[in-house]
């Protein structure tokens, strides 16, 4: 049962109580199942956690898909210091709305999944690194935590175990940037929000100088229902090398935008088709970005062979990012909405790395120049070549993501460039 | 011994200790790859993206500055892609900056001149409306120019991890990113802010002191040692019309790393003085003759003979050879006490992130080697007062380098012989039977000898006005007329007639010295606090 | 609440397939005004919001609001990554983040006033200049630009006759563009204050303005 709408095509794990106000209350969450997860992660121990959740083969759901017991199994085993295990809620990425979603509807999910990850990586205290705007999602989320407490699942001695964990929301203050894992944990230090350099890797040297590990929201939501159901279950959805189920956010111009929950590796044209109830009003497709404003824009005839899992974006010349699908149809002004994006990564580079700080922002100008209808064709080889000078060259792949569409749209749709160019034509009007 | 790694760097074997950094093993054999950010002296951000090099097997180009050798890792400073890189990120630079390099102080020493000169593109392909930023004064001796400024953040990171008081950061995100100050807190109070210009590796910060003063193609780089404290910062002296424009730090890790404090840099107008004396002048009968050298040291060594005991004033400012020559005439005119003058500051100023660099309490620079050649220390601590035996003492009265600014006209008065050596007039010689004009130490060759008992060289920055000499040539000239041997013809002499004649300096050669200073054999290690 | 004429995904049958009251879309059913402080460490009782009611003048860190921060203190291992909680706590009595705001904090937090600032302008949800009651911030990012943001934004600014930035006369609303709110699914969206309003289109707009008018809070 996603949110707002439901599909017959979906597979409810995680989204299974959205839109049900009554799964935010402990006990509600507890009789119907939940925190038994938990007490099931005690029993195991935390090697068996990270096998079971190395054995799903889950992988990160904050973009860049790396398997998640692997991730894990990083930490140190023998260090004294004090480990953290973050929880990723920085959910910024133009196009995604589901960890919001994942903490609104089903915070006490998201509690267990953390609590579980912290025991399997040996941290001692949760900080979930919340998104600042989402005042009323954080509300939800921090008096769950406040009833976990109360009930024993967080704190001292958990459920008898002998185990504590505490675990605390922390509200960001607006920055995109501080979805990137390094970037996150200098803004939970109180600095400014910069990716670090690596290496060090997090679990070495991570949140306040400690070995640390950082999730995102849906990855830690999975875990829960991981080790609930073990990872040969896990495996039953999805393809061999993306398994289980993802929160694919869609948005743009179909009849039905929003989340379902579908197994990975379906196919795009049915998710616009069948699951989101079609094209508004009719129209033509036009373009789609499948993970989110980072990755590259397809058009029609790619999406049409695009399967949503982590390989068959990339057979298609894109990525499955955070399963953001961006639908635009015939209406839409590609020249004008590229602008928009990259306005958006210039306004949210943080600065430090010149190609990144520099070349973001030149790039608006360019595009903007251009989509007044005072652009050459020469800009289009600049934008070109100047973008991928941005590419690798950045400590963190924010300016990466400033390229994505960039060139992927003067690839694909040059012809709209170029009749603004030459006659200073728009197409379409939004 | 430290485990050493081997690896190529442009078809060059090098081996260096595990943990040092890619840029760092391409310096050690000569090869300089172009960056920002690094600076040997503070941490790391990585973000200029200058110093990208190609590392044979990885997949992106790596920043030299943080990577750490890897053994048999090949490294291409000079490929293609390394080329390219850079060609790259030099023209990000320049979006959007000014190209005001015809009124930029930094012009000639600019990195990002050289930079592109070398390996930027030939046309720019910016042709957006640049940000302006403006200029912003940072107080203290610092104006702020942000249209030029890199976002290296060499600065920021100077005040936060070298001086320890956190003034500067990096105010908004993005390329709205720039430094600043807390609104209108500025530098004010803080001692070491001067080391931020000299590490801006463009016209950012500039200095105002030095605002619009020479162009630096037309600046005389000499290295030399600061007078404005024990702790002897290396220095260099940049003089143009032979007058010092600036001070700069010189790097010497022993003594102050890249640092100086912004006293010792701000203290050089004294060298500029005008009022200089001149000639040497003998003052017989009420009436002052000048005149040749020769004439005047001869006529001073025949009214030396049998004129009594001697009493000196040297000078903690003077060279280790001056005092040494002082010392061996004073004994060979029959011995005397030697008493010297020299201000004390109240407090050290630490450099926090350095420990072992200070601006010291005691303001002058060789109060060491004035111990050592047996002078003891007189007065209080504005180096006045102190001389009431001297003063009226009717034997030789000899006073080096002490202007004697507290005294008044009736100093040596009962005199047998008084010789005053000095740089400038002063009432206090008002007595003084020869007035000579010596040469400052920016204006010939010497040593000093810091807290640590660390003897250091400098060099001659400029020319010494009129017929002023070297106060060593001077007295070591007499001091060979009076008790024998050779009068020194240079600084190295000089530096071995006192390694002769005081044995703390003995065993130590001129070249020993050399650039980066010599300890004494019975060296004192010296911390801040 | 109910005859805010907004609406909500699942809300009064506008759009989805649910039937859910506004409380229960906003949790306000089960937080409240604010969540509730058991004494743990969950952040609950020490969130900072923005409100609008504002007292630029007001002090920082004195009765509720030193129990806050101490709170916060207690949760992290530095001092420092209280500066963040610490910030927006200053944003919520008095408004926004001014240099007076910056320098206090850094007293509380014993850090340089310079590095407090360089961290504070990092972040665009620290308000570095006043702003009227009710700060509206319109997504304009690529989902909500396909939905006509750009409309709605207008009808913002034409309902309280502001430039985007500006502070309406009355003192009521400042309007600004946002990058995406994260409520793609539900263009456009528009957070005013603490409050999300999705799927808005600008005929509603001035009935949310209205409301927000009469509100008064």
């Amino acid at each position: 049962m996603a949110y707002p709408y439901v599909s017959d095509h979906e597979v409810r794990v995680l989204s299974r109580y959205f839109g049900d106000p009554a799964q935010r209350r402990v006990d509600t969450y507890v009789e119907r199942g939940g925190y038994s997860a938990l007490k099931k992660a005690f029993e195991l121990g935390p090697e068996k956690v990270i096998d079971e959740v190395k054995a799903s083969g889950l992988r990160g759901r904050g973009g860049a898909g790396f398997p998640t017991g692997v991730k894990w199994s990083f930490m140190p085993k023998d260090s004294s210091k004090p480990h953290y295990l973050l929880c990723n809620a920085d959910e910024s990425e133009p196009g995604t709305f589901k960890d919001r979603e994942l903490i609104r509807w089903d915070p006490h999910q998201l509690i267990e999944g953390c609590l579980i990850g912290a025991y399997a990586i040996g941290a001692k205290h949760v900080y979930i690194y919340c998104r600042g705007e989402f005042f009323e999602a954080n509300s939800i989320l921090a008096r769950a935590v406040e009833d976990a407490y109360e009930k024993g699942y967080i704190g001292n001695d958990i459920m008898g175990s002998g185990i504590d964990l505490d675990l605390t929301v922390h509200q960001g203050a607006g920055a995109y940037i501080c979805g990137e894992e390094t970037g996150l944990m200098n803004s939970l230090e109180g600095r400014r929000g910069q990716p670090r350099v690596k290496p060090p890797f997090p679990a070495a040297v991570g949140a306040f100088g400690m070995p640390s590990t950082i999730n995102n929201v849906e990855t830690l939501a999975a875990v829960t229902h991981i080790v609930e159901h073990g990872g040969e279950w896990y495996r039953q959805f999805g393809t061999e090398k993306s398994p289980g189920t993802k929160l694919f956010c869609v948005s743009g111009h179909v009849n039905k935008p929003g989340n379902y929950e579908l197994p990975l590796g379906f196919p795009l044209m049915q998710l616009i088709e069948d699951v989101c109830g079609g094209m508004r009003e009719g129209n033509a497709l036009k373009a789609v970005i499948p993970g989110g404003s980072s990755v590259p824009i397809i058009n029609a005839e790619e999406a049409g062979r695009c399967t949503l899992d982590y390989e068959g974006c990339v057979d298609v010349g894109t990525m499955l990012g955070c399963a953001s699908v961006i639908v635009m149809d015939e209406t839409a002004d590609i020249v004008k909405q590229v602008r928009r994006m990259v306005d958006f990564y210039a306004h949210e580079s943080c600065g430090q790395c010149t190609p990144c700080r520099e070349g973001s922002a030149w790039t608006a100008q360019i595009l903007k120049r251009i989509e007044d209808g005072r652009g050459t064709e020469e800009d289009l080889d600049t934008l070109m070549e100047m973008t991928q000078q941005m590419v690798g060259t950045t400590i963190c792949v924010l300016s990466d993501s400033v390229a994505a569409p960039v060139q992927s749209s003067i690839e694909k749709f040059r012809d709209e460039y170029l009749a603004l160019i030459r006659r200073g034509e728009r197409v379409g009007a939004a | 011994m430290p485990e050493m790694v081997t690896l190529t760097i442009d078809g060059h074997e090098v081996s260096v200790p595990k943990g040092t950094t890619i840029l760092e093993a391409a310096k050690s054999i000569g090869t300089e790859v172009p960056h920002y950010c690094y600076h040997p002296g503070m941490s790391s951000p990585a973000m200029c993206r200058l110093c990208l090099v190609e590392v044979e097997g990885a997949p992106k180009p790596m920043p030299g500055c943080v990577t750490t050798v890897m053994d048999g890792q090949v490294v291409h400073t000079q490929s293609e892609q390394a080329l390219k890189n850079r060609r790259g990120v030099l023209e990000f630079y320049l979006v959007n900056h000014p190209l005001d390099c015809p009124i930029c102080d930094m012009s000639g020493e600019c990195n990002l001149q050289d930079y592109v000169h070398a390996e930027g593109r030939e046309h720019g392909r910016g042709r957006e409306p640049k940000r302006i930023f403006g200029r912003d004064d940072f107080g203290g001796d610092v104006l702020f120019y942000g249209d030029r400024c890199v976002m290296c953040t060499r600065c920021v990171r100077f005040m936060s991890e070298v001086e320890q008081d956190h003034r500067l950061t990096v105010v908004e995100r993005g390329n709205r990113s720039v430094i600043d100050t807390f609104y209108e807190e500025g530098l004010d109070g803080t001692y070491w802010h001067g080391n931020i210009v000299d590490i801006c590796p463009v016209g950012a910060l500039v200095s105002k002191e030095f605002l619009h003063k020479a162009r630096a193609w037309d600046l005389t780089h000499t290295p030399s040692v600061c007078t404005g404290c024990a702790q002897g910062c290396n220095i260099d002296l940049h003089t143009r019309d032979n007058l010092v424009q600036r001070v700069k730090p010189r790097e010497n890790l022993d003594v102050n790393a890249w640092w100086i404090c912004d006293y010792g840099r701000h203290g050089y107008e004294w060298m500029n003085r005008g009022d200089r004396l001149e000639a040497p002048v003998m003052r017989s009968a009420g009436a002052s003759q000048a005149m040749a050298w020769g004439d005047a040291l001869r006529a001073l060594l025949a009214k030396a003979d049998g004129a009594g005991p001697v009493k000196a004033i040297a000078s903690a400012k003077s060279s280790n050879e001056d005092l040494g020559a002082l010392k061996r005439l004073v004994d060979a005119l029959g011995g005397g006490d030697i008493v010297y003058r020299s201000a004390r500051a109240d407090d050290e100023v630490p450099l926090k992130g350095f420990p072992t660099l200070a601006r010291r309490t005691d303001l002058t620079p060789n109060a060491t080697g004035a111990d050592l050649v047996g002078a003891s220390r007189v007065g209080d601590d504005d180096a006045t007062g102190g001389l009431d035996a001297v003063s009226g003492h009717d034997g030789i009265v000899i006073v080096l380098n002490d202007d004697l600014s507290d005294q008044g006209e009736d100093f040596g008065a009962n005199a047998s012989l008084f010789v005053y050596m000095g740089t400038h007039a002063s009432a206090g010689a008002t007595h003084a039977d020869f007035v000579l004009p010596i040469s400052t130490h920016a204006e010939g060759e010497g040593s000093f000898t810091n807290l640590e008992r660390r003897v250091q060289r400098f060099a001659k920055a400029m020319d010494a006005p009129g017929m002023a000499r070297p106060a060593w040539l001077v007295l070591g000239a007499l001091a060979a007329e009076t008790g024998g041997g050779d009068a020194p013809r240079s600084a190295a002499d000089a530096f071995a007639a006192l390694g002769r004649s005081v044995s703390a300096f003995a065993g130590i050669t001129w070249e020993d010295v050399g650039t980066r200073g010599a300890l004494l054999n019975e060296s004192v290690s010296v911390t801040g606090d | 609440m109910s005859d805010i004429p907004f609406k909500n995904p699942g809300w009064a049958g506008n759009t989805g397939e649910f039937e859910l009251s506004e409380e229960e879309v906003r949790g306000a059913d089960f937080v409240g005004d604010r969540p509730a402080d058991g004494g743990h460490a969950s952040g609950a009782g020490t969130m900072p919001y923005m409100l609008a009611h504002k007292e630029p003048e007001a002090p920082l860190f004195d009765g509720a609001y030193k129990d806050r921060l101490e709170k916060i203190l207690s949760r992290y291992p530095t001092k420092q990554a209280a500066l963040l909680p610490a910030l927006g706590l200053a944003q919520e009595i008095r408004g926004h983040v001014s240099p007076a705001s910056m320098d206090e904090v850094a007293d509380a937090l014993e850090l340089s006033s310079a590095y407090v600032r360089g961290v504070a302008t990092f972040y665009t949800m620290y308000n570095k200049r006043p702003v009227g009651r009710h700060l509206v911030q319109v997504c304009t990012n690529i989902s909500c630009n396909l939905a006509g943001a750009d409309e709605v934004v207008d009808a913002f600014l034409k309902y309280t006759d502001t430039e985007l930035g500006e502070t309406s006369e009355d003192g009521n609303f400042t309007v600004i563009e946002a990058e995406c709110l994260a409520a793609c699914g539900f263009p456009t969206c528009v957070q005013i204050n603490s409050r999300y309003f999705e799927n808005v289109t600008p005929t509603e707009v001035p009935k949310i303005c209205e409301h927000l008018k009469a509100e008064g809070e």
